[in-house]
């Protein structure tokens, strides 16, 4: 019943414990969040998740296909697409040639040269680039970046998206429009999202589950009210210098 | 720079090259061959380098291994050198395929030491096993075409020329190029979309290592006497500053870079050994302070005439 | 018999050789991520300046060794502060630019003290009954006690002073050791600089037993390379161990095999490593 698992996963650093048997699970269709303090993890998780870690222990599922020997780019393949904390567009190409090189990786086998521009061109009109279409990404700002990045991620035509941040360091108007994207990608595109967010700010309006970690734990999970009224996650944000 | 006035500069260019044989005399028609030699093994060197990212230092070798290959085989077997050049292109490809399975999982690290390590190995083997190679003394090979002129040489090492870089152009503006270039540019997030890098980097390096086989085999039956300088570091440093010096990651800097030094090679031949380390000295100079090679320069200049803004939207790749 | 005991040995002498060489190469990829193609020219150049203090300007053995253990530390020094530091990050540029720069330093060799082997005089001549088993010759052991003496040193400094416990931060955690305050800028020439002088303290002791040529720099930069994979990267220990074993195997198989393909020997540990144990003996593959 779940679209993604994990199980017990845990992943250490030398001599920090980044992970520490944590269980998760996303339904089909579902927005879940995961929030938790600065080191808690939470990139980690999806790291492993993504394919870019093994992890020590532990397993995931994907459809109930156990994948977690499978690198990024297979995971890719299978329909897990994911975004950086600090975004990573390719900087010496285009904002098009950017969002080509997913249609390119998806590796379809008919497919002419003109349908995929036009298919480039759609998912950067989906989040607004359209007239950026020939500038280097090195050259687009922060916001543009992830608004890119989301573009190439969906371009991939995946089944759930792993989105790591993408509100921090937009002010609130900014905010709002990447709610607005948000929403639309779960409309028009029917995807999965999985979701960081440091801050418990407007996650906690659209999510429909949170899960919690703190210190590679998890320590609580459920709706987002019951999720901010958990003592265990007060304490964990008490501590937390940022919030 | 308006794009019919690069067509008339490229249609001048390649007229004045076409016509070399009637304009040079035979020493300096000599210099061209080795050129075009040169501007083939930097364009493929620089498919790796400045397009994938990867630092191989066995390309030299792969040419002394296409025309030790393609030596042996048709002094030897009395066969063709046209069907042992093939020969000697496919084992430098299986080499490189080889090398590029053990290495590239591992990252670039490891494929430029690997191929630092195989180059010496391909020099000592070629210096140590006399009765194959002839050792320091030089394998005598068979002429190409069975019969000497110069003047039909330098036309067929231009057609080839033409062919690969013509090759290679289309490789880069192709999806595979694209990919390339994704790798080149962040292999780990050309991984979160489905590239897989590995897969990837070793086409490049089996492609490049084969054009550098192919280009070794043709050097070698036009030199008819072939050493075992052609694998040494020295011969892979030419390589490199000439990639370096005339633009890394462009298509024509190579090809600048290879008539750049050759002809400057030619000019300061009193200073015979101070060759590499001018050299040296030049390319290092070219990194701190030109990143971009001539090219790069050339290009910073006809752009702030132009247009301040398009530098924006240019992409660095040559398309 | 006897012939086996002197191989191995050989072997030993020549692979705490390596094993001071691959530490340096080991320190600098470990501090600052730069695989310094270069190496090997350090201790060429180790060799030759020993060579220059020694024989042209009349120093005793041990003066020489000194003076061209500091000058090499400072060429080093200036050859981060003006070359490496502007690559790093960028790993590509670091390899491209050590590797132009082997090529350059061999040339400046060949111009300044041309083509032939210079050797520096010996400390102590004559050799000793070792056990009863070989004659061994006593400039070979007391190179042998010195090199020894020097890795014990260096253990010292990278688990006592200051320095050596920045460089093991910064080594096991960039980012970390930037957030404890290091700053790891300041260290890298440091790290450079100490790195290529214990290759040219390697040159320098060794080079009144085999000499020293331009392109001498090529083969053992190349071995101290495969030493640091053999031991697995990032591990010193490994350095150590993975430069005996190498000396060890060389020198056998010169011995039966032939002389010619010293280096081979090297390569075809270096593929089995990556074929069958990319980490290495003791330590794991970096990224
Ligand atoms: N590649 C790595 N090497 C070593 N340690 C790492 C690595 N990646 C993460 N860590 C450590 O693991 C812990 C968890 O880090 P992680 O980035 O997952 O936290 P996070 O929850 O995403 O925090 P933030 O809110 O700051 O993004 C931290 O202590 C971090 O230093
Ligand atoms: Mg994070």
């Amino acid at each position: 019943m779940w679209k993604l698992k994990g199980e017990n996963i845990s992943k250490s650093f030398g001599g920090v414990t980044a992970l520490k048997e944590v269980n998760f699970g996303i339904k089909e269709g579902e927005i879940v969040g995961l929030i938790g303090p600065n080191g808690a993890g939470k990139t980690t998780l999806f790291n492993v998740v993504a394919g870019v870690y093994r992890p020590d222990k532990g397993s995931i599922y994907l459809d109930d296909e156990n994948v977690t020997n499978l690198n990024s780019h297979q995971l890719c393949r299978k329909g897990i697409a994911r975004t950086f904390q600090i975004p990573r567009p390719f900087p010496e190409l285009t904002c098009l040639e950017n969002i080509m090189v997913s249609i390119i990786g998806r590796e379809e086998k008919i497919h002419n040269s003109n349908e995929k521009l036009k298919e480039a061109k759609k998912f950067l009109k989906f989040v607004d680039l359209d007239n950026y279409g020939n500038i280097l990404a090195k050259n687009l700002n922060l916001i543009q970046k992830k608004r890119l990045e989301v573009a190439r991620a969906l371009a991939t035509n995946p089944k759930i998206m792993l989105l790591d941040e993408v509100f921090a360091g937009l002010n609130n108007t900014e905010i709002r429009d990447a709610v607005k994207l948000i929403e639309r990608m779960k409309n028009e595109f029917e995807i999965t999202q999985f979701w960081i967010e440091h801050v418990m700010g407007v996650i906690m309006e659209i999510a429909e589950r949170i899960i919690v970690l703190d210190n590679g734990e998890k320590i609580s999970e459920g709706k987002p009210i019951e999720v901010a009224r958990d003592p265990k996650v007060i304490e964990a944000y008490l501590g937390d210098t940022d919030v | 720079m308006k794009k019919s006035n690069k067509n008339l500069l490229l249609v001048i260019f390649l007229g004045i090259v076409v016509c070399l044989p009637f304009l040079l005399d035979d020493y300096w028609l000599h210099v061209a061959i080795l050129t075009l030699f040169y501007v083939i093994m930097a364009s493929s060197w620089n498919l790796l380098a400045g397009y994938t990212g990867q630092v191989s230092f066995a390309h030299a070798a792969f040419a002394a291994i296409g025309a030790y290959i393609s030596g042996i085989l048709s002094v030897q077997m009395s066969i063709s050198p046209l069907i042992t050049l093939l020969f000697g292109s496919v084992i430098a490809a299986i080499f490189g395929l080889g090398l590029g399975l053990l290495c590239l999982k591992m990252g670039g690290i490891y494929l430029s030491l690997t191929t630092l390590g195989f180059s010496e190995i391909v020099h000592i083997i070629i210096k140590n096993e006399y009765e194959i190679t002839r050792g320091t003394m030089g394998l005598e090979v068979p002429n190409l075409l069975g019969f000497y002129s110069k003047t039909a040489y330098f036309y067929i090492m231009l057609l080839v020329t033409f062919i690969i870089i013509f090759f290679l152009a289309k490789l880069i503006k192709s999806d595979h190029g694209l990919k390339f270039k994704s790798v080149l540019n962040d292999e780990l997030a050309a991984s979160s979309i489905g590239i897989d890098t590995v897969k990837v980097r070793v086409i490049a390096f089996t492609i490049s290592s084969a054009i550098a086989g192919f280009a070794g085999g043709l050097y070698g039956h036009y030199l008819l006497l072939i050493t075992p300088e052609m694998s040494s570091l020295s011969q892979m440093f030419m390589i490199l500053a000439m990639t370096i010096i005339g633009g890394m990651g462009t298509l024509s800097g190579p090809i600048a870079g290879a008539v750049f030094l050759q002809v400057l090679s030619e000019y300061i031949r009193i200073f015979g050994k101070f060759h590499l380390l001018l050299f040296g000295v030049i390319s290092l100079l070219v990194i701190k302070f030109a990143p971009g090679g001539i090219v790069g320069l050339y290009r910073k200049i006809t752009q702030s005439k132009t247009d301040p803004l398009k530098i924006e939207t240019q992409s660095k790749y040559d398309y | 018999m006897s012939s086996l005991f002197v191989n191995i040995f050989n072997g030993i002498v020549i692979g705490t050789i390596y094993a001071l060489s691959a530490l340096g190469i080991s320190l600098i990829l470990g501090a600052m991520n730069v695989m310094n193609f270069a190496h090997g020219e350090f201790y060429i150049f180790g060799a030759y300046f020993s060579y220059f203090f020694s024989r042209s300007l009349g120093f005793s053995p041990l003066i020489a060794i000194l003076l061209s253990l500091g000058l090499i530390f400072w060429i080093g020094f200036l050859v981060e502060k003006t070359l490496i530091h502007s690559t790093y990050g960028n790993l590509m540029d670091s390899l491209i630019i050590t590797f132009i720069l082997s090529i350059v330093l061999q040339n400046i060799a060949l111009i300044i003290f041309g083509p032939y082997p210079k050797k520096p005089p010996s400390w102590i001549i004559g050799s000793i009954n070792v056990l009863d088993l070989f004659y061994y010759s006593s400039q070979r052991l007391i190179t042998f006690i010195v090199a020894v003496l020097l890795l014990i040193l260096f253990f010292i400094v990278m688990n006592k002073t200051w320095f050596g416990k920045i460089v093991r931060a910064i080594s096991a955690d960039r980012e970390v050791a930037s957030l404890m305050g290091i700053n790891c800028d300041k260290v890298n020439s440091f790290s450079f600089g100490f790195g290529v002088a214990l290759a040219g303290v390697a040159g320098a002791i060794i080079s009144p037993i085999f000499g020293v040529t331009p392109m001498g720099g090529v083969g053992i930069g190349l071995t101290s390379v495969v030493v640091v994979v053999l031991g697995g990267m990032g591990s010193f220990k490994g350095c150590v161990i993975g430069g005996l074993l190498l000396g060890i195997i060389e020198n056998i198989g010169v011995a039966y095999i032939s002389s010619g393909y010293r280096n081979i020997f090297g390569f075809i540990i270096l593929i089995l490593i990556l074929l069958f144990r990319p980490s290495g003996l003791f330590g794991t593959t970096i990224k």
